[in-house]
């Protein structure tokens, strides 16, 4: 998988390794922003409330 | 010196060749498992970054937005005092008052209303709504002063609550009183579904009369919510708030 990115990205060694480096920086940002807020409350780790359900 | 360059331009080639030699191509059985370690190693990835994510990231956003709010809630305190009469005198919506526990070492938390994770996410500590609605110091009644906050990520501003001991001191600071409690009960774990320790005389802690109590909860052991730790108070004193806004002694 990720060889096959590799091979698929433009330019020399160089151009591919920035280029991966922005791609990884951009999967970060949408897991923080998007998919961590949606998946926490979903996991049991930080209810801290006694309630009755 | 040109058998050197020769073999690094050589060397070049080869790394800029597009595909493996042809002939030497992996079958589709060590494609797939290559496959399957790779997104095995990104689940490892993700699953690590996740907890950066819970512990760190989120107490970053937490305490931003909660200083913010806390900022807000004292320009209101001081601006209220040059235009007296005006209403909002306990306005709920931007926080009630501050809580400071000298022993969990983590300066003044504010505290708003209601235990939701909306509320308790941007680092505050939330009073009980519901199941069981607490008794607000202001109002001078009888009853349990019942606050949440969160033991880990988004302030973990109850990260400490296992460093409270007996005739430990918790104040509650508002516009223009200092409510002074001690310790006098803990429950180190207890079910989550155990609404007593709410209740206006919560019996669990030993007492049967009526008073002044205030509850603290947060979730135990530590990196989970699988029980509940309960500490409770009692209220000893109310100081004034004087012009410098001196702290009482227990802050000192």
């Amino acid at each position: 998988m990720y060889g096959w990115i590799w091979r698929h990205l433009p330019g020399n060694a160089w151009l591919k390794a920035l280029i991966s480096l922005i791609l990884a920086l951009a999967v970060v940002y949408v897991l923080f922003q998007y998919v961590f807020p949606w998946a926490e409350p979903l996991l049991p780790f930080n209810d801290v409330t006694v309630d009755n359900q | 010196m040109a058998a050197t360059t020769d073999g690094t331009q050589h060397e070049d080639q080869r790394t800029g060749a597009p595909a493996p030699p042809p002939g030497r191509r992996p079958g589709p059985v060590a494609l797939a498992v290559s496959l399957l370690g790779e997104l095995l190693i990104t689940a490892g990835l993700v699953l690590g970054l996740f907890v950066v994510y819970s512990l760190w990231w989120t107490n970053v956003l937490a305490d931003r937005k909660a200083d913010r709010e806390a900022d807000k809630v004292r320009d209101t305190w001081s601006h209220q005092e040059t235009a007296p009469g005006g209403p909002g005198a306990l306005d709920t919506k931007k926080g009630i008052g501050f809580l400071h526990v000298p022993a969990m070492r983590n300066g003044e938390v504010l505290v708003e209303k209601g235990t939701s994770e909306g509320v308790l996410n941007n680092g505050v500590a939330g009073y009980y709504t519901d199941p069981v609605k607490a008794t607000l110091p202001t109002s001078g009644k009888t009853g349990n002063f019942t606050l949440a906050a969160h033991r880990d990520g988004h302030g973990a501003k109850f990260h400490n609550i296992d460093k409270l001991r007996d005739g430990d001191p918790i104040v509650f600071e508002t516009k223009d009183k200092w409510y002074v409690y001690k310790v006098y009960s803990i429950l180190p774990e207890t079910s989550k579904y155990n609404v007593q320790v709410l209740t206006p005389v919560p019996a669990e802690s030993g007492r049967k009369k009526a008073g002044h109590y205030i509850t603290l909860t947060t979730c135990t052991p530590v990196f989970t919510s699988r029980y509940r730790y309960v500490v409770w108070g009692e209220l000893v004193r109310v100081d004034p708030v004087d012009s410098k806004r001196t702290v009482p002694r227990e802050l000192r």
